[in-house]
């Protein structure tokens, strides 16, 4: 199942191209024969006796496309040299084998350039998105408000939501998993995780945060609580935790 | 960076509010990386839409330990190379569409030079195998390094050096037609 358009196109070395692309499982399998490696397959010699692969490789390792200046290449153990290799820029073969590269990098370039930034298109996708996320819902379960006897209830989504604000409206504070639950009909259990700013005296903030999810309990949400639990699972610098 | 993925485990938790700050912190990169595996903008649009949806469904199982960023980088490019294997395996030139006109060139024979070297790309990246395109866009255009790149496609680490490779091998013997 080889989807390379041009499979006729003369391929130097020993499969190289694009035919060992054959299967989903990640295995090539180059020319045919099972126990071949990539390294094998992919076997393309420059006249100077490079590796064509390993002076590519060479290319990910510079931070910049090379200039006239020494590349300074890390290169695998591979071909019998190491760390910097002038070769590479004196040698005319592998130097033209990067200047390949680097043309082909300046195409990426110029296509980047004109590639549509489109915050429109992203709002759009966001509002489609949304539009059927708000279809799918996740609300959880019911948990019982007011009296034994009440019939009314609030959803753990809708309570966690109030709970989370109520914790976030302390500065340095971003709330994350709020998981209540109920204690069979009687008070809830409000397990609160959240992330807060480094120059914060956390026994004293987890205090604040339990004061502030039990008055939003209490006033906002009309829930009984038995118990809140607020773990720091994450320290951030910064003032307001925009992470 | 504790704002991913406090917001995706929210959003796991039934946040759909959590979730849609993922969707507009992601989802350019997103588009721009299926417009770049799909060659459309129109197909692209609609395989973020579905991958961000499936990304949603899936949420309630998101592992704390897991990278957001990863995981959805993961989840668009399988959806596109869903899309591409399916596709027609001979890919029809004419149906790669026209780039848009370069519009910071400062001369009229630099933008259209500019504007050959676009469209040849796109047409040399039209004759890679889904996985060589996954593999070269994510290294060459994400910046992503092999070993990321073997976790997103789900393959080895010398699977992904092979398709990098033959994907650079192909695009610059295609690219050199133009030159």
């Amino acid at each position: 199942m080889a989807l390379n358009a041009h499979p006729d196109r003369p391929g130097p070395g020993n499969g190289v191209g694009g035919e060992g692309e054959s299967d989903e499982t990640g295995i090539e399998t180059g020319a045919g024969t099972g126990t071949g490696t990539d390294i094998e397959t992919d076997s393309e010699l420059l006249p100077c006796g490079r590796e064509l692969s390993v002076v590519w490789e060479a290319w990910d390792a510079l931070e910049s496309p090379p200039g006239a200046g020494a590349l300074q290449v890390t290169a695998p153990d591979v071909a019998g040299w190491h760390v910097s290799d002038p070769h590479l820029v004196e040698c005319p073969y592998c130097s033209a084998a990067l200047a390949d590269l680097a043309s082909l990098s300046a195409a990426v370039e110029r296509t980047r350039a004109v590639e549509p930034p489109g915050p429109a298109e992203v709002s759009d996708l966001t509002a489609r998105v949304m539009d059927i996320v708000r279809l799918e819902l996740r609300p959880g379960r019911p948990l019982p408000l007011g009296e034994p006897d009440d019939d009314l209830w609030i959803v753990e989504a809708a309570a966690a939501r109030a709970f989370r604000a109520a914790a976030e409206s302390l500065p340095g504070v971003r709330a994350g998993s709020c998981r209540v639950s109920p204690r069979e009909r009687g008070p809830v259990h409000v397990r609160l995780e959240v992330a807060a700013g480094v120059h914060l005296n956390l026994p004293e903030l987890a205090e604040e945060i339990r004061a502030r999810v039990a008055e939003s309990a209490r006033d906002a949400i009309g829930i009984e609580v038995e118990s809140i639990d607020v773990l720091v699972v994450d320290l951030f610098d910064g003032e307001e935790g925009d992470g | 960076m504790p704002g991913d993925n406090l917001l995706a485990v929210r959003a796991g938790e039934g946040d759909e509010e959590a979730f849609e700050q993922l969707v507009r912190a992601h989802g350019p990169v997103m588009l721009q990386l299926a417009t770049r595996l799909l060659g459309s903008r129109t197909e692209a649009e609609d395989a973020v839409q579905d991958a961000f949806v499936s990304a949603w469904r899936k949420l309630p199982e998101f592992r704390r330990d897991a990278e957001f960023k990863t995981w959805i980088y993961r989840i668009v490019t399988n959806r596109c190379l869903n899309q591409l294997r399916a596709r027609r395996p001979a890919t029809d030139l004419d149906s790669v569409p026209e780039p848009a006109a370069p519009e910071h060139e400062s001369s009229p024979a630099r933008a259209a030079e500019s504007h050959a070297a676009v469209r040849a790309l796109a047409v040399a990246m039209a004759g890679l195998s889904p996985e060589q395109r996954a593999c070269w866009v994510l290294r060459e255009w994400h910046g992503m390094s092999y070993e990321n790149i073997a976790e997103t496609v789900g393959i080895s680490l010398v699977a992904v050096r092979g398709r990098v490779f033959r994907a650079r091998r192909y695009l610059t013997e295609a690219m050199s037609a133009w030159r």
